[in-house]
């Protein structure tokens, strides 16, 4: 061995990179990717079939929050399964070893990870999102012009800034959702424990205002205490979701957009920390 | 290089591969039990030496390996790649390393599979497609180089995992298990590649079932036994056939053998013993398809023959 073998193996960005090209062409070979994202684009188009039901700016919200609908729901499927393959199953056929035997850092092993699956989430949010966008403005085209009497507050006025705010936050929410199945998927000792972990934190996370509730109105103290703890810990994704961003007219927030994205990134942070550190500790 | 020229790089080097009193205790379920797949384990393996580790299935052969690739933390004892504890990632720059039977993404082709590992290794941008490619005619993978991984036979991904294991040049070459599932024309293509290894001065620890290879690549071997050593040293010691050579004699008359037992004895040898020199049967196989490969017939005649 050489000198320079004997030299401190620092993080190295170059390495994370390599992992991420890695873990992304995994993941958007995989049927998965393909096939969550053709459903999701069918039921964005689907939504443009529901032309019986002409409300003007009423059907344009239906046709956002019907995509937003297919967005979650798929996106869901997709981070989770997605991130428990490339994490737990690399594991379970042992094809890690061979990587680990590299020099390579396991925080950077676990990092190259996240950013292949968020890579894959974004380019599925993209798709999404710009098919909705699309299935927005041709709706807007079919729709009758308003009569030119009628006033101002009445004009079809689609929720494009919305759509993409939306949007690029549930990206964020699903880099949240994979660093929280690669903290899962660091301990656990089958793809099949970490796939049913993984939707019950979901469902945790988005029933969290319960939890919120229990805190701030529950009886006793350990009622309190359990519902301060979950609420504290689980992230609340229904921060994530569309309703309140772009229900008034002059479009989404800034400046609560912008809290809600550094509340999805602390909270990444946090997990991302979490699962380096659970699985520095784990016996391959 | 000889034992001797090892001998003397020991003192100016540390040894390539230590393991001092190596102990892996398993938790079984439920935590109380403990199961021990290894057991004060000891052993140092030269620069420049093919090593191997032999012993049955659950001898904690792999359970060593990884504790040496620093994927297990071991329960007691230390390892070292270089006097380096094998628990610092920096010393894997030095390691080529195969798994037992070794799985790699399906979704990668064999070309892609070495150049991620590559890249991995920081092998610069320079000279990695040509390092990749001559590789891949090494191992006879360049009509397969763009095929899917998981298309592959079982000795395909042996010898893609063999390639892997040798993209970035190591020092160190840690092999389990590499000629399981390979024919015997890849199980001698592989052996011969340990032996230009051990020529270039790498150091091969591997672990293997097939004991006739190992008998005739390694240069020291350890026998492993419910994580156990039982038995540890050069194979010609191990043997003890250090002072005894074989002649292979065609056509000697019987009545010449008696002659022939004074003539040794007289100059201070030893007749042991007289048998027919055996054919060996994958030395047959071998020889048969090297001659099928050439156009040429092989008669049954050829079995008797002394190979090499």
């Amino acid at each position: 061995m050489n000198a320079a073998s004997r030299d401190p193996l620092r993080f190295s960005f170059r390495r994370v990179g390599v992992l991420a090209e890695h873990a992304f062409r995994e993941a958007v070979r995989q049927r998965v990717f393909q096939f969550t994202t053709l459903l999701a684009a069918l039921l964005v188009a689907g939504s443009l079939g529901l032309r019986e039901l002409d409300f003007g700016g009423a059907e344009l919200r239906f046709v956002a929050d019907f995509g937003h609908g297919a967005l979650v729901l798929f996106g869901s499927v997709l981070t989770i399964v997605t991130t428990v393959q490339l994490l737990g199953g690399e594991l379970e056929s042992r094809t890690v070893l061979p990587v680990l035997a590299r020099p390579v850092r396991r925080s950077e092993f676990i990092c190259g990870k996240f950013l292949g699956v968020w890579a894959v989430v974004l380019v599925f949010c993209a798709v999404v999102t710009v098919l909705l966008l699309g299935a927005l403005w041709l709706r807007v085209q079919s729709l009758p012009p308003p009569l030119p009497d009628a006033p101002r507050a009445q004009a079809v006025v689609a929720p494009y800034a919305g759509v993409l705010v939306v949007g690029a936050l549930q990206a964020v929410k699903f880099g949240l959702l994979a660093a929280i199945v690669l903290l899962v998927g660091s301990y656990s000792q089958s793809t099949l424990f970490a796939q049913a972990s993984s939707f019950l934190v979901l469902g945790i996370c988005h029933l969290q205002y319960l939890a919120r509730d229990a805190w701030q109105t529950g009886h006793g103290w350990l009622e309190r205490l359990g519902g301060g703890l979950i609420g504290l810990v689980f992230p609340n994704f229904q921060l994530f979701g569309g309703e309140y961003l772009i229900a008034g007219s002059g479009g989404p927030e800034p400046l609560l957009v912008a809290r809600v994205a550094f509340y999805g990134l602390a909270y990444t942070t946090m997990f991302l920390a979490l699962a380096v550190w659970s699985f520095r500790r784990r016996e391959i | 290089m000889t034992m001797e020229e090892n001998g003397n790089s020991t003192a100016r080097h540390p040894p390539a591969i230590e393991i001092r009193g190596l102990t892996k205790d398993y938790p079984l379920p439920g935590g109380r039990q403990r199961v021990r797949a290894v057991d004060g384990l000891s052993l140092r393996v030269e620069p420049g030496q093919v090593y191997g580790l032999l012993g049955p299935n659950g001898s904690g052969k792999s359970t060593t390996l990884k504790a040496l690739l620093g994927l297990l933390r071991p329960t007691l004892g230390e390892c070292f790649l270089a006097g380096v504890p094998s628990s610092d990632p920096a010393t894997h720059r030095a390691i080529g390393y195969l798994p037992e039977a070794p799985y790699f993404p399906r979704f990668l082709s064999g070309r892609e599979l070495l150049r991620f590992h590559a890249k991995l290794s920081g092998l610069p941008r320079d000279g990695r497609e040509a390092r990749i490619e001559t590789l891949l005619a090494r191992v006879g993978l360049r009509p397969a180089a763009d095929r899917r991984v998981g298309t592959y036979s079982k000795g395909m991904l042996q010898r893609i995992g063999l390639a892997q294991a040798l993209v970035a040049d190591p020092a160190i070459l840690i092999l389990d298990e590499p000629t399981a599932g390979v024919d015997p024309v890849g199980a001698d293509d592989i052996a011969a590649l340990i032996l230009e290894q051990k020529a270039c001065g790498k150091t091969v620890l591997l672990c293997s079932h097939l004991l006739t290879q190992i008998e005739d690549i390694c240069d020291r071997v350890a026998i492993l036994h419910r994580g156990r050593l039982l038995a540890e040293g050069p194979l010609d010691e191990l043997l003890g056939r250090s002072a005894r050579q074989a002649l292979v004699v065609e056509n000697l008359p019987e009545g010449e053998l008696a002659a022939f037992r004074q003539w040794l004895g007289a100059r201070g040898g030893t007749l042991h013993g007289v048998e027919r020199a055996p054919a060996r049967l994958d030395r047959f196989f071998l020889k048969t398809l090297a001659q099928a490969e050439q156009g040429e017939t092989a008669t049954p005649a050829g079995v008797g023959d002394s190979t090499p």
